[in-house]
Parts: C-alpha cells; structure tokens; sequence
C-alpha cells in the first residue's frame, strides 16, 4: 500500500477502509463544522469529509485528518490495524534515511494553481474558514497546514503549524512562539531591520507533509517529506514571493509578515485541552495572493480535550525524535513514549539503568533541547516496564519514584502560553518549569538485599507454572484472554 | 442595525458616554461574519441609546451578561500605507 501523494488521495484512502465518512448534507463553518470534527475526536470516529458548507458552495472540508493511529498508518502507507510501535518503527526507519531534496514542477502541473486571486480580488471571506469553537477569537484559517517561510541569510526553509486567525479579508494574526524556527527568524533577522518576511501558508497538505510541518525534526520539512514519502516532494513557486509550496496543497495563501503591525488574536481553544493564552497583539500576516485548486477541501484539525492529532501526532514525532537525539548521545534507551492523553506534556523514557544520574542525563539533554518548550515532564522507568502501558508506567511512578530524592525541578526554561499552569506572568513571557521523575531503583542499592522484587505473575512464577496456568486458562472455567 | 462583539478582560473597561477605541468584529450574518475592524465609539448600557448593539466576550472567550448599545464613530486607520 503507497503512502497517499495528497490530501484528496488520503481523504479516499480513510473512505475506503471505514476511516472517514462522507457527509452529504449541508454544514455550517459557523460552529456545526467545528462541533462535528470535535466530536469525532473526542469518539475517536472515523474523519468527517464534508462536501457542502453552507455559502460556499464548491469547496468542502476534511476534519480531524490524523486524530488516530490508523489514520497515522494509512498516510504511512501502512495496514490501518498496524500497532503503534510498529508505525513508530517505521516513522524511525524512514527518518534516519537518506533525505530526498524536493522537485520544481511547473505552474501548469500544480493544481493548487487552479485558481489565482490578486489585487482587489484578495478576500479571505471567499474561503470557508470556519469558526471552530465558540467563542474562540477568530475563523482560524490555519488549523492544519504548513507556513513556508526561509530565512534570508541561511537559507533555512521551514514549514510550521502556527495557528492563524483571520482579522480582515486580508489580514490573518497568529502565535509565534519566540523558541519556534520561525519565531527565532523573525527576531534573529526581520524584526530588527523592519523588514517584511514573506511567507505562504498552504492548508490541505499531503498527510505526510503536514507531519513533517509538525514533526521537531532538524531536517527541513521538504525533504523530511519525502523521505516519508518514500519519493520527491513537488513544489511551485509562488505568485508574488520566491518561495515554493506543495504543488497539490488546495488553499495557497501569500504574502508579508508585516515587522511594523500589529493585530490582536485569540484566544483559541488548544491542544492542552483549554483556552488558555490570552488574546493579545500578535505576528500578523498581510496577504497579497491568494490560489486554489478546484473544488478544494479546507482542512480543519480542532484541538480540545483528547484526542486530536495535534496531542497525538506530536507526542509521536516529539517522543521519536526524543529517542533519535538520545540514542546520539550514547543513552542506552530502550523507547520513548509520550501518550497522546497527556496532551504531549509527559514524556516516558525507557533506559537500561547502567549508571547513577541517567534520569537527569536524560531529562537535562530532553529539556535542553530543540524539543523542550513542547513538554515539561520526564518520566524515566527501566527497560523492563512496557512504557506503552500505562497501568505498568503509573505502578512503577507511584512506587519507585522517590518523593525527596526522585523529583527533581527545573526553574525558568522555556516554556509555552498555552500551559494551563503556568502563571499570568509566565505565559506572557512563555516561561516554564520542568520536572523529571526518576522512577528507576538506584545503583547504588544491593540489587538482592535492597531492591523490592516486582510481584506480578509474570515476574516471581517459574516459567513451567506460568506455562501450565497459559495451558489450562479455559480449562479451569476462565474465558480466553484476547 | 449592526451587531458588533468585543473582547475585554473587564466589561470596566466599556466606559459609557466617552469616546473609546475599540477592536470589534462584526455579528452581521454574511461572509464578513467575524471580521474585524479598529474603531472610533461611544457604547452605552441603554440598549436604546445608540443604534447598533454590542455583545461582549471575556478573557478566553466567555460570553458576558452585559450588553450595550454602540456608535460606531468612525474607522481608525492602523495600517500602514505600504501594506494597503
């Protein structure tokens, strides 16, 4: 099975296996759109593709496109019913790959060049952008795409989710959070001179790129594509900006992030499963042009309470690209896993406890880098709890983390406005606090004298009589353990 | 008669019978439905006072009790030329 090449082919491919739902009837952008996706994430339903919204008529919207795992595995190109560590096994495979350097195609072989609206024509009002939660700030334009941007001097091009409000039929604002790619090129390069960024933000993305465009990789979002894909990335080059954006995207919007202007935005309903950070002025972004293909289909993610693929494909790629950093360090790790429940918020470390401090090791290089401000617990367990399972990772937090010696706090790191904890002063200013929990038994204990033995049936029975309880289940009157 | 909606963090901050400058995006049904525009206005909470009627949502978007009437007085223009 290929990965789907583009949103239209992953919306047939999730129809075609039960994984999205075509919905007939007319919808409003006014809420019902944003209540139906919301629903379904919080079921864990199949994708709602829906063909008609009420005053707009020829475009259509796909919601929730990666709020599951399988979904996550058909845009892999995988068997919908794959477990979990096999996706991430792949997703680890794939990335560790060669990187594949996106094509140029021409204007006449990208769809998303369809239809091309300039001057007094630009008018955000044409596209459908729904009003996702009520009483949110905004129609949010992007809630599921990419926005390019290059820096000028490096040449660094990056592809990121930062949310995007529409403020005026051509004015979005949105959150750009200081420690992000984008935010580091604004204030390392364009805020200072006063210069205009360009910047295209392409909404209905392939599954794959939009997970590149989530996914904390060091490796630049078109070539982290395609070696998802498995082949090239096709790009174009923009109307009015030399940028270049997904030739099959279905909504192109271009233009300037303006150094000098300002518009206010928020609040909006996130991922931590809260409206949190306060409406405020923000990064706004003047739009010049806009493209799209015929009958093109909005995406919308709408993040809440769990689960939405903003909790769960990022606790995927911030959990693997965890892994991948601490296996280049010489951690001798064993997994990584974030539950998208914890609204990517904790991370669970499995480790082969070979040495005194290796908690701390792990949480200090976790919370030191690129991937820090996303998350603000570590947990370490050893290599012989299943840290899929969180009945064996909260037994092991509850019992071997020690409350004096096993919590160890990090004051004034980098942090985002979005955590629901944080202080007024500290979301302002996106500070955040960090904890490690050291749920290993300590080196330095007797391994025979000192550390608890694990009563479980499979740890203190000898194989023989676990063996024969296996044999004899059904047969003492119990029905079979699927 | 438009419909209007503002944010504030305090529904203090609508003093009445003053000129305010104030963000607010329109309720009226159409395309335009929650854009935005800077403006110049008077509000009062005599639902009769003005022409047009203000809604108010808080901090993280909680809808208020209170309403208000509004004049709009004019627009304020913020945007610099070069971006118009």
């Amino acid at each position: 099975m290929a990965a789907p090449r583009s949103n239209r082919e992953f919306i047939e491919a999730c129809i075609k296996s039960g994984d999205a739902v075509h919905i007939k009837q007319e919808v409003d952008w006014e809420n019902e759109a944003g209540a139906i996706v919301r629903r379904a994430c919080e079921l864990a339903a199949p994708a709602p593709f829906m063909e008609k919204i009420k005053g707009y008529p020829g475009f259509s919207y796909f919601g929730a496109p990666l709020s599951t795992y399988r979904r996550m595995a058909i845009s892999l190109g995988m068997d919908p019913a794959s477990r979990l560590p096999e996706i991430g096994k792949e997703y680890l495979k794939r990335t560790n790959s060669e990187p594949i350097a996106p094509v140029l195609v021409d204007k006449k072989d990208a769809p998303c060049k369809e239809n091309i609206l300039k001057g007094a024509d630009v008018d955000l009002c044409k596209l459908p952008i729904p009003l996702v939660h009520e009483g949110d700030g905004g129609r949010y334009v992007g809630t599921w795409h990419a926005v390019v941007t290059k820096h000028p001097v490096r040449g660094d091009v990056n592809w990121g989710m930062y949310r995007q409000m529409m403020f005026d039929s051509r004015t979005m604002s949105g959150a750009v959070f200081p420690f992000s790619d984008l935010g580091k090129t604004l204030n390392d390069y364009y805020l200072p001179r006063g210069e205009s960024c360009p910047f295209a933000t392409a909404i209905g993305l392939s599954p794959l790129a939009a997970m590149a465009a989530c996914a904390p990789s060091p490796i630049p979002e078109p070539e982290l594509t395609g070696m998802l894909a498995g082949e090239a990335v096709k790009l174009v080059k923009c109307e009015t900006n030399d940028l270049q954006v997904p030739a099959d995207a279905e909504i192109i919007l271009e233009g300037e992030i303006c150094p000098d202007y300002t518009v206010e935005e928020g609040p909006f309903g996130e991922y931590t499963g809260y409206r949190t950070s306060p409406r405020d002025f923000r990064v706004t972004f003047r739009v010049n042009c806009i493209t799209y293909r015929n009958n093109a289909t909005m995406t919308i993610s709408n993040m809440g309470v769990p689960q939405d693929e903003g909790q769960l494909l990022r606790s995927f790629s911030l959990g693997l690209e965890l892994e991948k950093l601490l296996r280049s360090q010489g951690i001798p790790v064993t997994g990584v896993y974030m539950h998208p429940r914890s609204t990517h918020h904790m991370m669970i470390v499995g480790v082969k406890p070979t040495y005194a401090g290796i908690a701390q090791q792990v949480g200090q290089l976790a919370f030191g880098s690129k991937l820090g401000p996303w998350f603000h617990m570590v947990m370490v367990v050893d290599d012989k709890t299943d840290i899929y399972n969180w009945d064996e990772v909260y037994h092991a937090f509850c019992t071997r983390c020690h409350p004096a010696n096993g919590i160890h706090i990090y004051r004034n790191a980098p942090g985002t406005p979005l955590y629901p904890f944080a202080t007024p002063h500290e979301r302002k200013y996106a500070v955040g606090s960090k904890v490690v929990f050291d749920c290993l038994w300590p080196v330095d204990w007797d391994p025979v004298n000192d550390v608890p033995t694990l009563v479980s049936f499979k740890n203190v029975y000898p194989q023989a009589i676990q063996d024969k309880v296996l044999a004899n289940w059904t047969a003492y009157g119990y029905p079979p353990v699927k | 008669m438009n419909q209007w909606e503002v944010f504030v963090n305090d529904v203090k901050e609508l003093a009445e019978d003053t000129e305010l400058e104030l963000t607010v995006r329109t309720l009226n049904p159409g395309p335009h439905k929650f854009t935005y525009k800077r403006v110049r206005c008077q509000v009062s909470s005599d639902l009769k006072k003005h022409a047009d009627q203000l809604q108010v949502r808080l901090g993280r978007g909680q809808l208020s009790q209170s309403r208000f009437s509004i004049a709009v007085l004019g627009e304020v223009r913020r945007l610099p030329a070069k971006y118009a």
